[in-house]
C-alpha cells in the first residue's frame, strides 16, 4: 500500500551556486537559506556558530575517535553528497511513499510527514491542540510564540552540557548548522498526551537529509513520540563506492523531560539499502521524570544510532531498549549512553540483535556515573544472536564510575541458537525452520514486551519475521550439540 | 507387532559406547518400566528414541510401526506419534507457552485447530494437571519449578496424543503431592491407544502407574525382565545384586 503525494514546494529560492555537500557547508549558503525560510536572526546565528565549530573539526576517524572505532566513517558515509533541498523537485513530481507504523497508529494526537528535507504535512488532533499540545515545524515555532522555548533548548544537548554534549563530533555540528526539516513538539505542564505523536521521515532521493526534532514535555506531562524512517530504495543510483549509500540521513533529536514528565520515544528504522543513517537521539531527564526509548533498527546499509540520556535531576530514570537485525552487507552501530548526573537516578538498558549473512553489528553501551550521583542504579545488557557464518557482532559495555555508593550491573553475550532449545521444540513436532523462527522471535520478545504500543510491537514482529523469512534457514548454525544428560 | 521395537541397539555418545545391544518391544496399551542405577544408559535410550543428534546409533535398529526411524528428525518422530517427556526440560526464552503448544499441536495433528477449540482443550488439560491458568502468560519452562516443568511435560503429552510416550525420570525432583498429580495425569492418559515407557530410578512412581513389565538396565544392557513384582524386588534389594552377577 502506498500513498501518492505532491511534493511540489513553492517559495524556495533558486540556488545561485551549486548545492553544498556535507563536506562543503558554507556561510553564504546557510545565510541565504535562513533568509529564504524566514528564520529569526538568533537561529541564523546559531547555524553560523555551528558552522564555525564544524569548520574547526574533521570527520570522525576510527583511529582517533574511540566512539567511531568500529565504524569506518570515511569508508561508509558519502560526505560528497549534496544537501537535499526541496528546490529540485519539479512542480508535478509525485512519489510513492512507503507506509509504516505511523500510518497505522490508532487515533494519533498528531502526525508529521517529512519527505526529503521538506515538512510536507503536520496534523494535530483538534481536541489535543485545544488542550495545549503543540506540534509544529521548528522554523515556525522559532518565529512564533514558542521562540523562547526553542531558543532555550535547541542545541542545548549538542553544544553545551554534560558528557559528550560539549565535545560532539562533526556529524552533530553539521546538523546543528544545516538541519533541514525540523519538528517541534511541546506538551504543557500536567497534560498527559497518551495518544501517540507520529513523525514519519521519507527518503525518496539521494543526497544528505538532516532532520531535527525538539520535544519538550513540561512538568508532569506525558508524551509518546513514534519516529519512523522509511524509504531509501532508490534503484539505480550511481555510488561513489560499493559500500557508500547514496542517501545520508544525519539526524538529531533532543528531548527535554521536565520534572516528573513521562516521555516515550519509539524510533523505527526501516530504510532501504541506499541509506546511511546517523542519529543522535538524546534526552535530558529532570527530577523524577522518566524517558523510555526504544529503537527498532532493521533497515539501511549503514546505521549508527546513539540513544542517550542525561539524568540531570534527582530520581530521574531512563529505560532504553532496542532491537536490531542485520542481513547481507549491513553495518549497524548502536551506542546508548547513560549519564547519571544526579543522585538516585536509574537507567536500564537492554539491546538485542540478530545477525545473518556477511553483516556486522557494534554495540557500545556507555554509562557514566558522576561523583554526585549517589544511590544511582544502572543495569545494562546486550545480547546478540549470530544466525549464519560470516556475521560479526562486537559488544562492549563501558562504565565510567566516579561514585562508590551505587549499583551497577552489566552483561553482554553473543552466541548462536541454543541447540537444546532447538531439540526441545523439534521433539514436540515443530519443524526445524518453524522452531528457529519461534526461537528468534522469542529472543526479541523480551525487548518487544517493553513497549505497550501494540501497533509498534506488531510491526516490529512482522519486520523480524520478514528478516527471518530472508534467512536461509538451512544455513543457520546452532551451538554445539551436547548430550542432555550424563546418564 | 509392537509399535516400538528396539533391536540390538548400540549408541555412542561423545565417543563412548553407552548402549551395548538393547532389545525391547513396546506396544500400544502396554506400560513398561525401565529401571536402573544412574549411568546405566536409561536416558540414553530415551534420547536415542526421540532422535537427539548427540546420540549416534552405531548398531541395531529403532523401528516404529515397522519402519526404521534412524534417519528421521526429532520433529518427524514426534509428528508420527513418539513422545519424550524429558528429565530436564529446557527453558525457551520469549516463546509463550500458548504459542508453543498451539504450534506443536497443529504440527502433530496436521490441522489448524480453531483457537477456541484449542484453548478449550488446553484449559481442560491444565485443570486436570492442576496447572494454574497464569502459566499461559509465561514463556516455555521459564522460571518453572522442577515440579512445574514435569507437569508441563505431561500436559504436552496429553495434548499431543502420542502412540508411544517415553517418560524419562518424570518422577525425579517431585515431592509427594506433585508426584501424585503427575502420576494420576499419566495414568489417566493410559489406554488402548498409548504405549508408555516409564524410565525411573525408584519405584515410587510405579505405585501410581502400574507397569505390565519391568526391565532392568545396567551398563547399557537389559539384565533382567519380569512383571511388576520385579520392581518390588528392586525396592527391597537394590541394584547391587545385578552388579555382582553381571
Amino acid at each position: 500500500m502506498t500513498t501518492s503525494i505532491d511534493t511540489a514546494t513553492p517559495g524556495v529560492a533558486t540556488e545561485p551556486t551549486p548545492q553544498p555537500t556535507l563536506d562543503t557547508l558554507d556561510e553564504a549558503h546557510l545565510a541565504s537559506q535562513s533568509r529564504d525560510t524566514g528564520e529569526p536572526s538568533w537561529m541564523a546565528d546559531r547555524r553560523q556558530q555551528a558552522l564555525s565549530t564544524w569548520s574547526g573539526q574533521s570527520w570522525p576517524d576510527r583511529k582517533k575517535d574511540e566512539f567511531w572505532r568500529n565504524t569506518p566513517f570515511a569508508r561508509l558515509v558519502d560526505v560528497g553528497r549534496p544537501l537535499i533541498t526541496g528546490a529540485d523537485h519539479d512542480g508535478d513530481h509525485t512519489v510513492e511513499l512507503a507506509v509504516g507504523v505511523v500510518d497505522h497508529l490508532d487515533a494519533p494526537a498528531a502526525t508529521v510527514t517529512i519527505v526529503d528535507g521538506d515538512l510536507l504535512d503536520v496534523r494535530v488532533d483538534q481536541s489535543w491542540a485545544d488542550q495545549g499540545l503543540v506540534v509544529v515545524g521548528l522554523r515556525d515555532a522559532a518565529a512564533g510564540p514558542w521562540a523562547g522555548i526553542v531558543s532555550e533548548h535547541l542545541g542545548s544537548l549538542t553544544t553545551t552540557g554534560h558528557g559528550s554534549g560539549a565535545d560532539e563530533d562533526r556529524t552533530i555540528s553539521a546538523n546543528d548548522a544545516a538541519w533541514d526539516a525540523g519538528v517541534f513538539v511541546y506538551v504543557p505542564a500536567e497534560l498527559e498526551v497518551k495518544a501517540p505523536i507520529g513523525i514519519q521521515a521519507h527518503v525518496t532521493r539521494p543526497g544528505v537529509h538532516q532532520p531535527r526534532i525538539l520535544v519538550k514535555a513540561e512538568h508532569h506531562a506525558t508524551a509518546r513520540v513514534v519516529l519512523e524512517h522509511v524509504g531509501g530504495d532508490l534503484g539505480d543510483v550511481e555510488r561513489t563506492s560499493r559500500v557508500k549509500a547514496p542517501a545520508v540521513v544525519n539526524e538529531v533529536v533532543e528531548v527535554i523531560a521536565r520534572d516528573s514528565a513521562q516521555v516515550d520515544v519509539v524510533s523505527v528504522n526501516e530504510h532501504g539499502d541506499d541509506v546511511a543513517y546517523l542519529a543522535l537521539q538524546k534526552a535530558a531527564v529532570h527530577r523524577d521524570a522518566t524517558v523510555r526509548h526504544l529503537s527498532v533498527t532493521l533497515g539501511g546499509a549503514t546505521v549508527r544510532i546513539r540513544p542517550e540520556a542525561d539524568l540531570v535531576g534527582p530520581g530521574a530514570s531512563a529505560v532504553y531498549s532496542g532491537i536490531y537485525f542485520t542481513d547481507e552487507g549491513q553495518h549497524f552501530d548502536v551506542q546508548p549512553y547513560m549519564r547519571h548526573l544526579a543522585g538516585h537516578t536509574t537507567s536500564n538498558v537492554l539491546y538485542k540483535g540478530a545477525l545473518q549473512g556477511d553483516s556486522r553489528t557494534v554495540f557500545r553501551g556507555n554509562v557514566f556515573i558522576h561523583k554526585d550521583a549517589k544511590g544511582s542504579d544502572t543495569q545494562e545488557d546486550n545480547r546478540n544472536l549470530i544466525l549464519t557464518k560470516g556475521a560479526r557482532a562486537d559488544s562492549t559495555p563501558f562504565l565510567e564510575i566516579e561514585c562508590a555508593d551505587i549499583t551497577a550491573g552489566h552483561g553482554s553475550a553473543t552466541g548462536q541458537i541454543d541447540a537444546r532449545n532447538l531439540f526441545y521444540l523439534q521433539a514436540r513436532g515443530i519443524e526445524r525452520a518453524d522452531a528457529l523462527r519461534l526461537i528468534v522471535l522469542g529472543f526479541f520478545n523480551e525487548v518487544l514486551d517493553r513497549i505497550d504500543m501494540p501497533v509498534v510491537a506488531a510491526r516490529a514482529q512482522a519486520a523480524i519475521e520478514g528478516e527471518i523469512a530472508m534467512t536461509d534457514l538451512d544455513r543457520v548454525t546452532v551451538s554445539e550439540v551436547a548430550p542432555n544428560t550424563p546418564d | 507387532m509392537a509399535e516400538l521395537e528396539i533391536r540390538d541397539l548400540t549408541i555412542r555418545v561423545d565417543g563412548s559406547d553407552i548402549l551395548n545391544g538393547v532389545t525391547l518391544d513396546l506396544e500400544k496399551g502396554k506400560t513398561l518400566a525401565l529401571m536402573g542405577p544412574n549411568g546405566s544408559g536409561k536416558s540414553t535410550l530415551a534420547y536415542a528414541i526421540a532422535g537427539h543428534p548427540a546420540y549416534e546409533i552405531t548398531g541395531g535398529q529403532i523401528l516404529f510401526n515397522g519402519e526404521d526411524i534412524a534417519d528421521w528428525t526429532p520433529d518427524e518422530r514426534n509428528r508420527a506419534g513418539v513422545f519424550l517427556a524429558m528429565q530436564y526440560p529446557v527453558e525457551v526464552p520469549g516463546v509463550s507457552l500458548t504459542n508453543f503448544l498451539r504450534t506443536a499441536v497443529n504440527a502433530r495433528l496436521d490441522e489448524d485447530k480453531p483457537v477456541r477449540e484449542f484453548m478449550g482443550d488446553l484449559r481442560t488439560a491444565m485443570s486436570d494437571l492442576q496447572i494454574d491458568e497464569s502459566f499461559l502468560q509465561r514463556s516455555v519452562n521459564e522460571g518453572f519449578s522442577g515440579g512445574e516443568k514435569k507437569r508441563f511435560e505431561i500436559l504436552q503429552m496429553a495434548l499431543l496424543k502420542p502412540q508411544i510416550a517415553v517418560l524419562d525420570e518424570t518422577d525425579s525432583g517431585l515431592d509427594v503431592d506433585a508426584l501424585r498429580v503427575v502420576s494420576e495425569g499419566i495414568d489417566s492418559l493410559r489406554g488402548p491407544d498409548l504405549g508408555v515407557l516409564v524410565i525411573t530410578h525408584y519405584t515410587r512412581i510405579l505405585r501410581y502407574v502400574t507397569p505390565d513389565e519391568v526391565h532392568v538396565m545396567l551398563d547399557g544392557r537389559i539384565v533382567a525382565s519380569g512383571g511388576p513384582e520385579l520392581a518390588d524386588e528392586l525396592e527391597d534389594h537394590g541394584y547391587e545384586h545385578y552388579v555382582v552377577s553381571a
